[in-house]
């Protein structure tokens, strides 16, 4: 309570601190709102500024940004389908469709509530338990576990958007493929690099998701506008209920507990937090057939998660000077432009730094609730503007956020090819939700997987003799089981 | 008082002048104007690792010196790879320099790029050399030291998993098999492609030791969960008086290092080249990039090489990397 007080007082006697801390909220926003230009393009340009800042006032910034910037992309995602980074892309799954169900004050609304309950939760659970958590969760969880979650979770994956359970396992398969390409983790070497220095460093997500996502939907829509068939979604000011949050309450704790832990575990993060929260939310629900389809649980699963995350994200970087993803490296960084060492002894000698990124943190995390409130009311009204006008601005934003990530001309190529591959893809029936899944999953997966299987002796046994990872594994291997049976029974009755 | 003002101005002028003086004496004097427009930095790995705390650190004392901003630009992949793909598409006028570390001839030696790091592209300064140890945790009682280390990888062939960051071919996979060979032991290496998952590795208990530099884990060693075992040079560094080192242990290797600098292409003119070199050991030796190549425990070993020492270096690299029989 004491070190809280110190925390508050830090913030609050400083004006440019709390100066900064609005910045941070709003620029983070703004930021995270445009596709592929994220919260990490925003935390890469300050960087440099930072030294000017109080180390105190340069930590909390990127607090502040991971936190705003998390929830800001779900906004695009649910309006546009342009998710503003890989965090978001969940949301959009049953987001858009919502949208265009006229439902958009419904999603965001229920993006809004749960990214600051899961933030909130998050936050105070990170106050009372940092170091504990940190360092209980790394002797838990090695190579072997990361593997099993990421098993895990493949498997709910495959069904998210396809007609079938076959094309939704192509889909996935099509995504571990992509994910092949370039250098594998491992040794080194090579693979379908076709000798350019382009495909050697393997083909970035950010240009598929806006390929997949935005341009192959501003495609779908174009063919709509042709053939006469396309209707502007109708502008929905219907927010959820007290009671629709009330009737979601396991999936939000599960969500909560399960993006926080993946926010905890280095490598892991808000991303696949997302994505395993969707996926188990689609697992336990009573009607997984209408998640893709504008199931608000999926939007409320997905944002609940990946906020939790950044609080479970700054446990091991607090507490192990380990960083789980971009934006926590680049806070390593300020600390070293700072001439502080991160790492375990973090939390004894910048003690007031600490508390005053948490107290930082967990106002961020209100004022979601409060921005977020004003935003739904103006922004959903982005949806008036025509199709024609808008389908030139989302193309226009794409190209930027795929150039922006690596001042790379070919990753717009690789953005434009996904756009018309994911056209045809998605009239046939397959999921780009699931080829992007795979994409994520297939990098982190096939990284824990040749560790783990050097750390058992190459022998697939040993991966049951350890606890956590027999259950996830036997887990995944269930579903999959059902999942191949059901469809089989299903064939054999049409 | 007039006067007296401009007695004042007058002794303050001069004494400016006077602490320009050495400056101006000192400083290269640049080949028709260059630079002119700011200078990229391509850092070829992420933001917050090793490569780009240098970058950032050099980048700062850069700007003082040739006075136009200097851009660092990460591009992280394939260990080091993409980033040479921009490095090699930019115009060769010395506006675009890279950030590499020994990858970039273990790139070489195992043909992965066709690209002499010594001859087509070489280094302008390197900045860091580093040594590397081998780390343990200081409560793992099976081996306290390398000598109860030895034994028990003696008496159990592949049961010590080493993390290392080795690529085949890698300045970490040569050392550690030529430590091996010398030793008579059998290690599992274990590659973990990210810094912290390495880290957390070692102290979560998932792998038995760890091969790294200690610049790199200084923070571990001072919160007691990591203590080198092995220093993988010829001599004790005095930071590390306590710690064996090669010649201890009998190993008859010449030890490898983890050296980082900053590279331009053959095609840059040669004043600008020349230019470049100056500029950088001007950087190199300022106040405050010293203070951070300290903190890194750059100090222990001469971690400065220019052009010419620069090739060397990384000729020697490539020449035992192909010795070792590094293939694709």
């Amino acid at each position: 309570m004491e070190n809280l007080w110190i925390g508050v007082v830090a913030l609050f006697s400083d004006p440019i601190a709390l100066l900064l801390f609005f910045a941070a909220l709003i620029a983070g926003l703004l930021f995270a709102a445009l596709p592929g230009i994220n919260m990490v393009t925003l935390g890469a340009i300050i960087l440099p500024f930072t030294i000017y800042l109080e180390p105190a006032q340069a930590i909390m910034i990127y607090g502040v940004i991971y936190v705003s910037g998390t929830y800001g992309g779900a906004v695009m995602a649910i309006l546009f389908n342009i998710p503003g980074s890989a965090e978001n892309a969940p949301t959009a799954f049953d987001g858009y469709p919502l949208t265009q169900q006229g439902k958009s004050g419904l999603a965001i609304g229920a993006a809004i509530v749960s990214s600051s309950l899961g933030g909130i939760l998050a936050t105070i659970l990170m106050m009372i338990a940092a170091p504990t958590i940190g360092r209980w969760a790394i002797h838990a969880f090695g190579p072997p576990e990361m593997f099993a979650l990421i098993f895990f979770g493949v498997n709910v994956a495959a069904s998210v958007g396809a007609e079938t359970f076959w094309k939704g396992w192509l889909s996935v398969m099509l995504g571990l493929l992509l994910a092949c390409i370039g250098t594998d983790p491992a040794g080194g070497l090579t693979r379908f690099a076709f000798g350019t220095y382009y495909l050697l460093a393997g083909i970035h997500f950010i240009p598929l998701i806006l390929g997949f996502f935005a341009i192959s939907e501003v495609f779908v829509q174009a063919e709509k506008m042709v053939t006469r068939k396309y209707k502007a979604p109708k502008v929905g000011l219907v927010f959820p209920s007290v009671g629709d949050f009330w009737r979601m309450r396991v999936c939000i704790i599960r969500s909560w507990i399960l993006g926080f832990f993946a926010g905890v575990l280095p490598g892991i993060g808000a991303t696949l937090a997302a994505f395993l929260s969707y996926n188990e939310a689609k697992r336990w629900s009573k009607h997984p057939e209408r998640f893709g389809k504008g199931e608000l649980e999926g939007v409320v699963a997905s944002e609940t998660a990946n906020n939790a995350a950044t609080g479970g994200a700054m446990i091991p970087l607090l507490a192990l000077g380990l960083p789980g993803g971009a934006i926590t490296a680049m806070m390593i960084s300020v600390f070293m432009i700072h001439g502080m060492e991160p790492g375990p002894l973090i939390m004894v000698r910048a003690h007031d730094l600490v508390w005053e990124l948490f107290v930082a943190m967990f106002l961020a995390n209100l004022f979601i609730f409060f921005l977020g409130y004003l935003e739904t009311k103006t922004v959903v009204n982005l949806l008036r503007i025509p199709f024609r006008l808008l389908c030139p601005i989302i193309f226009i934003l794409s190209t930027i956020g795929s150039y922006a990530l690596r001042n790379s001309l070919l990753d717009v190529w690789v953005m434009i090819l996904a756009g018309i591959a994911g056209y045809f893809l998605r009239r046939t029936g397959y999921s780009v939700a699931g080829i992007i899944l795979g994409v994520i999953l297939g990098k982190i997966g096939e990284s824990a997987f040749v560790k783990a299987i050097i750390m058992v002796n190459y022998d697939w046994l040993g991966f049951f003799g350890r606890p956590v990872c027999a259950v996830l594994l036997l887990g995944g291997l269930v579903t999959l089981g059902w999942n191949v049976y059901s469809s089989l029974r299903k064939r054999a009755a049409t | 008082m007039e006067k007296n003002t401009f007695w004042k101005m007058f002794l303050v002028l001069t004494l400016v002048a006077a602490l320009c003086l050495p400056a101006t004496l000192f400083a290269m004097e640049k080949p028709n104007g260059f630079p002119k427009r700011p200078i990229t930095l391509i850092v070829p790995y992420g933001a917050g690792g090793g490569s780009d705390q240098l970058s950032r650190a050099m980048a700062t004392a850069l700007e003082k010196v040739v006075g136009v901003p200097v851009k660092v630009v990460n591009k992280p992949g394939g260990s080091g790879v993409a980033g040479l793909s921009d490095f090699f598409m930019a115009r060769p006028d010395g506006y675009t320099i890279i950030e590499h570390i020994d990858d970039a001839a273990t790139l070489y030696a195992s043909g992965v790029i066709k690209e002499s790091p010594s001859e087509v592209w070489y280094p302008a300064c390197i900045a860091q050399i580093a040594f590397s140890q081998i780390y343990v945790r200081p409560d793992d009682k099976r081996f306290p030291t390398w000598e109860a280390f030895v034994k028990y990888a003696k008496e159990n062939p592949g049961k010590i998993k080493l993390a290392n960051v080795a690529n085949v071919g890698s300045m970490e996979r040569v050392v550690t098999s030529l430590l091996e060979d010398d030793q008579g032991i059998k290690l599992t290496q274990i590659s973990f492609d990210k810094p912290a998952e390495r880290y957390g590795a070692l102290v979560g208990g998932h792998v038995d030791a760890l091969f790294e530099q200690p610049g790199d884990v200084r923070p571990y060693m001072e919160s007691n969960d990591m203590k080198p075992i092995l220093t993988i040079l010829n001599e004790r560094p005095d930071a590390f008086s306590d710690v064996p080192s090669l010649t201890d242990i009998g190993a008859k290797f010449k030890p490898l290092f983890r050296f980082r600098g900053f590279f331009m292409r053959k095609e840059v003119p040669e004043d600008r080249q020349k230019y470049l070199e100056w500029a950088l050991k001007k950087a190199w030796n300022s106040k405050e990039f010293q203070k951070f190549n300290r903190k890194k425990y750059m100090h222990l070993i001469n971690s400065y090489r220019g052009i010419e020492g620069g090739k060397v270096l990384v000729e020697e690299t490539v020449e035992t990397y192909k010795k070792m029989g590094v293939k694709k």
